[in-house]
């Protein structure tokens, strides 16, 4: 017991005793960062990354607002660049120390939340679609249809993924609204559909990599990464990008104001920004970067991947989404709680 | 305590299958974790084969192990920690006369099961936050002191529980002959305790290496536990290397209780 409590003891102190020079501390969403990424960047520049996980935006918000969280950078979604910066939380980006920023693609270059690409870099975007397994369902796969007013075949073999803010948008540019639409007339649109179209679903799971693959379900609501990986694992399941409106989210790197390893966290930065280094977070996630000519260095399976590059007839089709705010959040938030009854 | 024992709940009709049912649907989910961390293919729900493989993939993977020892530290300090602290409570509590405020002081004690564990978990968030930006210290140390704190009334309840059924005469007994309060303590009250601290302590344990919601609220950079790495994981494709890991930990559970049963049986 003695010995055990002396070691416990050590390892209590090492943590203030190890900050010393060379360490960057990444705090990013789970099973997210590529660990042969990060290990050729602490070979390169000799420098100790530590990764932390969240599970969530708002969590990842409260602890860093919550001031000395420790960490350098942290990777939140679009929608909540603009609140960490005009909370005062993240630093404006200083350029010049990043030479590799001329590689951001010029389609993720000047963004709603980051004109300029001032404050955030890219980290992986990607999009929420329809998976569909094509041997129960043979139509057209295009449409929110699959979950909103699912056709015969997929009767009972629904899954919606559990999340309010990229389900919502689908509803309700299926219903003909925004993304975040605060039309009464159309979130009531878009409730009595969700409310109509619940009995035909069978779950409501984050599980559909293994679902889509073993044919438990028909179709999913899924994320495109997602949906790649239930492909190659079952050659019957595709992706669809519905025509009404099909949702694109993309995380970003901030740098937070309290930063302890500026210098390191600048030479992350421009590391994650070189083509052949973004290929890597991509072939890890399974989700496609804002890097232009990282395609060369993609793995095989991945490059002109449908999930990837959305067919042209669907381009502009693709909106993203944000968090919604007042009376949409809140039609939002009614329609999610009667959905979980 | 009763001599009269004339009824006994096992020998009602239907408590044979109807326990069965219970354990079938305690263990069985258990039993298929651990079946599935054996699983060849790259999934926690179809079966391809028989493999040892995500045993190896976990006890590679540095996060993982990261993870895990993170766990077991904390739960192990802060068991002790709210093991020893629970047993003064409960002694305090139970080994003199009911006084004014007692209700209060049991109120106090209980707290973490009464308030929802996110009210303390933003509490907690800002008071350590602001001790972190004043002291520079970023160690595991605030994560014992949280979970030593909210695992307090689960040592608690066993050990004030055991102390309340212990009879007063051999302390009486004891004290008459002379013993000091310190000698009645350790040779007539302890031994009598023990089977309670250890049930306090295991709970406590167990409740420390379960916690997501404190956890993923105080966690300094790099000090993820076993549930917080898996609530990370849980949007993506989960691998069985968690199965192996959830499993490996249930063996060293097993193999904890069995030692404590074993020991206690023998003392006894």
């Amino acid at each position: 017991m003695k010995r055990l409590l002396a070691a416990s003891a050590m390892l209590l102190c090492s943590a203030t005793l190890a900050a010393a020079e060379g360490e960057l501390f990444l705090y990013n969403w789970g099973n997210y960062t590529s660990p042969e990424l990060i290990k050729k960047f602490e070979e390169t520049y000799d420098v100790k990354v530590t990764i932390t996980d969240f599970d969530s935006n708002d969590t990842a918000l409260a602890k860093v607002e919550a001031g000395a969280s420790g960490f350098d950078l942290v990777v939140p979604s679009a929608g909540f660049v603009g609140i960490y910066a005009d909370k005062g939380l993240i630093e404006k980006l200083d350029l010049s120390r990043l030479p590799n920023h001329a590689n951001i693609a010029a389609q993720w270059m000047n963004v709603d939340w980051d004109k300029g690409r001032e404050w955030s870099i890219p980290w992986l975007w990607g999009s929420t679609g329809m998976t569909v397994n094509t041997k129960v369902y043979t139509g057209d796969i295009n449409t929110s249809a699959i979950f909103m007013d699912p056709p015969a075949e997929l009767e009972g073999k629904v899954n919606v993924i559990p999340e309010m803010g990229d389900v919502m948008a689908l509803a309700t540019m299926y219903a003909g609204g925004n993304v975040c639409s605060d039309d009464p007339a159309v979130m009531k649109k878009v409730r009595d559909l969700m409310v109509a179209a619940k009995p035909k679903w069978l779950s409501m799971d984050y599980s559909t990599v293994e679902k889509m693959t073993n044919n438990d379900y028909g179709a999913t609501v899924d994320w495109n990464g997602s949906a790649m990986r239930a492909r190659l694992g079952n050659p019957d399941v595709a992706y669809g990008y519905p025509k009404e409106g099909y949702g694109l989210w993309m995380d970003n790197v901030v740098l937070l104001k309290d930063a302890k390893n500026v210098e390191n966290a600048y030479l992350f930065m421009n590391f994650i920004m070189e083509p052949e280094n973004a290929a890597m977070l991509s072939a890890f996630a399974r989700y496609a970067n804002g890097i232009t000519g990282s395609e060369a260095f993609l793995p095989e399976d991945m490059k002109g991947a449908p999930e990837l590059n959305p067919p042209a007839e669907f381009a502009n089709n693709g909106q993203f989404v944000t968090i919604c705010t007042g009376k949409a959040l809140d039609y939002q938030n009614a329609i999610w709680t009667e959905l979980q009854k | 305590m009763s001599e009269q024992r004339s009824f006994d709940v096992a020998d009602l009709p239907g408590v044979g299958p109807t326990a069965l049912l219970v354990f079938a649907g305690l263990y069985a989910p258990i039993v298929t974790l651990v079946v599935y961390s054996f699983n060849a293919a790259p999934s926690v729900a179809t079966w391809d084969g028989f493999t040892f493989d995500w045993y190896l993939k976990a006890w590679h993977n540095s996060t993982v192990m990261n993870a895990a020892a993170n766990s077991l530290i904390i739960a192990t300090l802060a068991a002790l920690f709210s093991t020893a602290l629970a047993t003064l409570a409960a002694l305090g509590t139970t080994r003199r006369p009911a006084f004014f405020g007692i209700t209060a002081i049991y109120a106090a004690i209980n707290q973490p099961l009464m308030v929802p564990e996110i009210v303390t978990a933003v509490a907690l968030l800002i008071v350590i936050a602001a001790i972190k930006a004043a002291t520079g210290y970023a160690g595991l140390g605030y994560l014992v002191i949280a979970h030593t704190a909210f695992c307090i009334p689960f040592a608690y309840l066993p050990i004030r529980a055991r102390l309340e059924g212990m009879d007063l005469t051999l302390e009486t007994a004891a004290a008459d002959l002379y013993a000091s309060p310190w000698q009645s303590f350790r040779f007539v009250t302890l031994p009598q305790l023990t089977p309670g601290i250890l049930a306090g302590w295991m709970l406590a344990f167990v409740t420390s290496l379960d916690d997501v919601v404190i956890t993923e609220f105080i966690k300094s950079p790099g000090q993820d536990t076993l549930p917080t790495y898996m609530l990370g994981q849980l949007r993506r494709a989960m691998t069985p290397d968690i199965n192996a890991l959830s499993a490996a930990l249930l063996g060293l559970t097993l193999v904890l209780l069995s030692g404590f049963f074993l020991l206690s049986r023998r003392k006894s």
